[in-house]
């Protein structure tokens, strides 16, 4: 076709060539793992149980790696799904607004949230760890106060079975389907668009993408009302599968996040990343739990075990990332 | 005053792989003189010093410094026997103070646990008094130092180490003209103390400045020693390129009469006042001047990086309100960055990316990323500019400097802007791609091309240029054509 004579190479070299397929490797040994270790691990039971469970944490994370990749990342996810949560169900519940409408102004209160989020970096430049930090405790302040620091609790409707509830072909819960459609959502608009170059460019070397004609500043703000929009969705999610909203939810989420992104092969540094490693990221994360869990090993251990496997993701993506050098 | 070298390296070669990095070759150098090594990117030079450091070993040969066997297995062995590299990357703490990175270490001055700095501070003025003859304040926080106080505050330290060897390797890079004057002074002093230094740089006018000989390396092999009374720029880049460069080609008399960018009494407070010119089509405009005289800015400016904050600038007649790079993209103007490493390439992309990023809107059709017309456009630019790469997918950093610069103007040429503004087009290249991205620029031009070029390179601007406009204090101070412009004359507007 054309005059790049581009060395042929095999599908296997070219599948072993892929940052992702050391993440996928690790995550069919920790399977392999679990699955001799306790039968009932590889489960069809089982294995959608976790990855329902992990549906909210995987569509944060892969908002959250196209945040990391240009350079900025997000702690007040959490708080945000917080408040997306407890705005529908106030709505509902005081006002006797229809969930679809109040879930929607949920989702608009938390877009406008990572709009602030945008706007607060773009106009300060104060670095987005501290940002994010502020705005997280006032954002979980926000849940707090508007909630008056209680549970609101919900009744079922098919707007829960849609988000929630349902299982498709009776067997798939509806969560992982959600989490599958943003996952390929993000792919594209990451890995296959001209916004995604951008957000790599922007994360890889800022000034030259400056100087490259890209409207950085705009690539970051667009990345915070992503990560804000997946959290509203994650809380639509969580609202409709346990039917209740409380104002703490999801504390811990950002880290949790972070940690996914980073497990799957992000750079904190930016300009690294790929939302199939951040899937398997998450999924690594869900399997270890989980896996604990069937193993009957005592819950207090299972953050450390979390925290030892992303020490050694990292540690292995060091390695590896140099070497290719 | 004939006597045994100080350092001698005798027939030492080291392979990578089955690349030979360096073959048989060997050097003599005598104390307290100034031994230049020349020769381009790959021709072994760091290799070699990294031989004489310690970081790599070397496969055969021997090395013997001040009349012992030298085979130091780390840096640290090689600092201790005197022998300290100072690199292009100055390794500093900016937030601790001149004196405190002068003492840093196992060494430093205490008074119980805690640092003396009274004592330190005071040996510190003692240092610089005795070593350089300069007086400072030791206090002063590394941070709010210049480039080229960093390097002295470096040099202090290492001599203070009893360093009897001081390998320069590309000291002058970050400097700008007067501080490269003072740093010659110093060295010459630091000389006639009986330091010997080993001197790298790319810029011959420099080596043949300070240097008492000049060893040139290519393709890892010693090709040639000049003697002060053989220094000679036409000799010494022919030694180092292999070939002997072509001179400056006859200028065609007057283009096309077409005015294609004009500039009205530019301004941008506390950088330059009052520019104005104008370009033709298909001609190249220089900008020649001190560091910090306005040239550079000027350039930004075009590309609205920073804007200017006063005057107009005129694309084809058309008034154009540059306020920011987007802009100057839309009005057909490329800017191509001083420092290609921190302010052009992505580092994690690949060739392709790096070289259609600034027109990916326009790669990608309803803002998907089509990567076949990525890669053809790719192909096309690497054909017409014979860039060297293995392929459009391969990651930029397996591309020589040269070569990166080739991306770097194809990254505009591939948007087909007209006018490209340059900052130090041929800035941390080889001798050779250096004429080769010369030969490309005028070629381009003569396609049509507009070109704004602003260098330290008076060479390479009068060689270039059509018109050179040299700054003088954010002012302009004179305008010659480039076919009357002498060097004289170049460096007589921008000094005085």
């Amino acid at each position: 076709m054309d005059a790049m004579s581009q060395p042929r190479r095999t599908a296997l070299q070219r599948i072993l060539g892929l940052r992702d397929f050391g993440v996928l490797v690790a995550a069919l040994l920790i399977a392999a793992f679990f699955s001799i270790a306790t039968p009932v691990f590889l489960t069809s039971y089982n294995l959608f149980n976790l990855l329902r469970q992990t549906s909210q944490l995987g569509i944060i994370s892969m908002a959250m790696t196209l945040l990391i990749v240009s350079g900025e990342f997000d702690l007040s996810v959490g708080a945000i799904y917080a408040v997306t949560g407890v705005v529908t169900g106030i709505l509902v519940n005081k006002l006797g607004m229809s969930i679809w409408v109040s879930a929607s102004a949920g989702m608009v209160a938390g877009l406008a949230l990572g709009y602030l989020n945008g706007l607060l970096i773009a106009t300060t430049r104060i670095n987005s760890f501290i940002a994010t930090l502020s705005t997280m405790m006032v954002f979980r302040g926000l849940a707090l106060v508007l909630s008056q620091a209680q549970p609101i609790s919900l009744q079922l409707s098919f707007f829960m079975d849609l988000f929630g509830r349902a299982e498709l072909f009776g067997v798939v819960p509806v969560p992982i389907v959600w989490m599958l459609g943003w996952g390929v959502a993000m792919y594209l608009l990451l890995h296959r668009t001209a916004f995604g170059v951008k957000v790599f460019a922007t994360g890889d070397n800022r000034e030259a993408a400056d100087l490259a004609g890209i409207k950085t500043m705009r690539v970051k703000r667009v990345g915070f009302l992503i990560t804000a929009l997946a959290a509203g969705i994650s809380a639509v999610i969580s609202l409709s599968f346990l039917k209740t909203v409380t104002p703490t939810q999801g504390t811990g989420l950002e880290l949790e996040a972070i940690a996914a992104s980073v497990i799957g092969g992000t750079a904190m540094s930016g300009g690294v990343g790929s939302i199939l490693g951040t899937f398997l990221g998450t999924f690594i994360m869900a399997e270890v739990r989980t896996g604990l869990v069937l193993l009957g090993t005592d819950a207090y251990i299972q953050d450390a075990f979390v925290g030892l496997v992303i020490a050694l993701a990292v540690i292995i993506n060091v390695r590896l990332s140099s070497r290719r050098k | 005053m004939e006597q045994t070298p100080f350092l001698v390296v005798d027939g030492i070669s080291k392979s990578f792989g089955s690349t030979r990095a360096l073959d048989s070759v060997s050097i003599a150098v005598h104390q307290g003189t100034v031994f230049g090594l020349a020769g381009e990117n790959g021709a072994g030079k760091s290799t070699l010093i990294k031989l004489l450091c310690g970081v790599y070993q070397p496969d055969q040969g021997r090395i013997t410094f001040a009349g012992r066997p030298h085979h130091p297995r780390d840096p640290e062995e090689a600092e201790r026997a005197g022998i300290s590299v100072f690199h292009q990357e100055i390794p500093v703490c900016p937030n601790l103070s001149i004196a405190a990175n002068v003492f840093l270490g196992p060494s430093m001055p205490k008074r119980g646990l805690a640092p003396d700095w009274r004592t330190m501070n005071r040996q510190c003025v003692q240092l610089y008094g005795n070593l350089l003859g300069e007086d400072i304040d030791p206090k002063r926080l590394i941070r709010d130092c210049t480039a080229a106080e960093k390097q002295l505050a470096l040099l202090v330290r290492v001599l203070s180490r009893e360093a009897r060897l001081v390998i320069l390797d590309e000291p002058t890079t970050a400097l700008t003209p007067p501080e490269v004057a003072r740093l010659f002074g110093i060295i010459r002093r630091l000389q006639a103390q009986g330091i010997t230094f080993i001197f790298i740089s790319h810029m011959l006018e420099e080596l043949m400045e300070l240097s008492d000989t000049i060893t040139v390396l290519r393709d890892g092999r010693n090709e040639g020693i000049l003697g002060k009374a053989e220094f000679d720029g036409r000799t010494l880049s022919a030694l180092i390129v292999g070939r002997t460069l072509a001179g400056r080609p006859d200028k065609q008399a007057l283009k096309s009469s077409a005015e294609h960018l004009v500039v009205r009494s530019l301004g941008l407070p506390g950088e330059f006042q009052d520019v104005s010119f104008s370009v033709r089509k298909g001609e190249i405009f220089g900008l020649a001047g001190l560091a910090g005289s306005g040239r550079s800015a000027v350039a930004r400016a075009l590309f609205g990086a920073p804007p200017a904050q006063s005057g107009e600038i005129l694309v084809d007649g058309v008034r154009r309100h540059i306020d920011r790079p987007r802009a100057a993209v839309e009005a057909g103007i490329g800017y191509i960055p001083e420092d290609r490493k921190a302010l052009g390439i992505f580092n994690d992309l690949d060739v392709k990316l790096n070289l259609c990023m600034a027109g990916i809107d326009r790669f990608s059709p309803r803002g998907v990323l089509d990567k076949r017309k990525l890669r053809r456009v790719t192909a096309q630019m690497r054909d017409g500019m014979s860039i060297k790469m293995q392929s459009a997918d391969a990651s930029i950093r397996s591309l020589s400097g040269g070569n990166q610069q080739k991306v770097m103007i194809s990254r505009w040429l591939a948007l087909k802007p007209v006018i490209l503004v340059m900052n130090e087009p041929t800035r941390g290249v080889d001798v050779g791609a250096k004429q080769e991205i010369s030969e490309l620029i005028l070629k381009l031009a003569s396609e049509g091309y507009t070109f704004v070029i602003s260098s330290s390179e008076l060479e390479e601007l009068i060689h270039l240029s059509d018109w050179i406009m040299v700054f003088n204090r954010g002012r302009v101070a004179r305008l010659l054509p480039g076919s009357e412009a002498t060097k004289e004359q170049l460096i007589l507007a921008a000094t005085t």
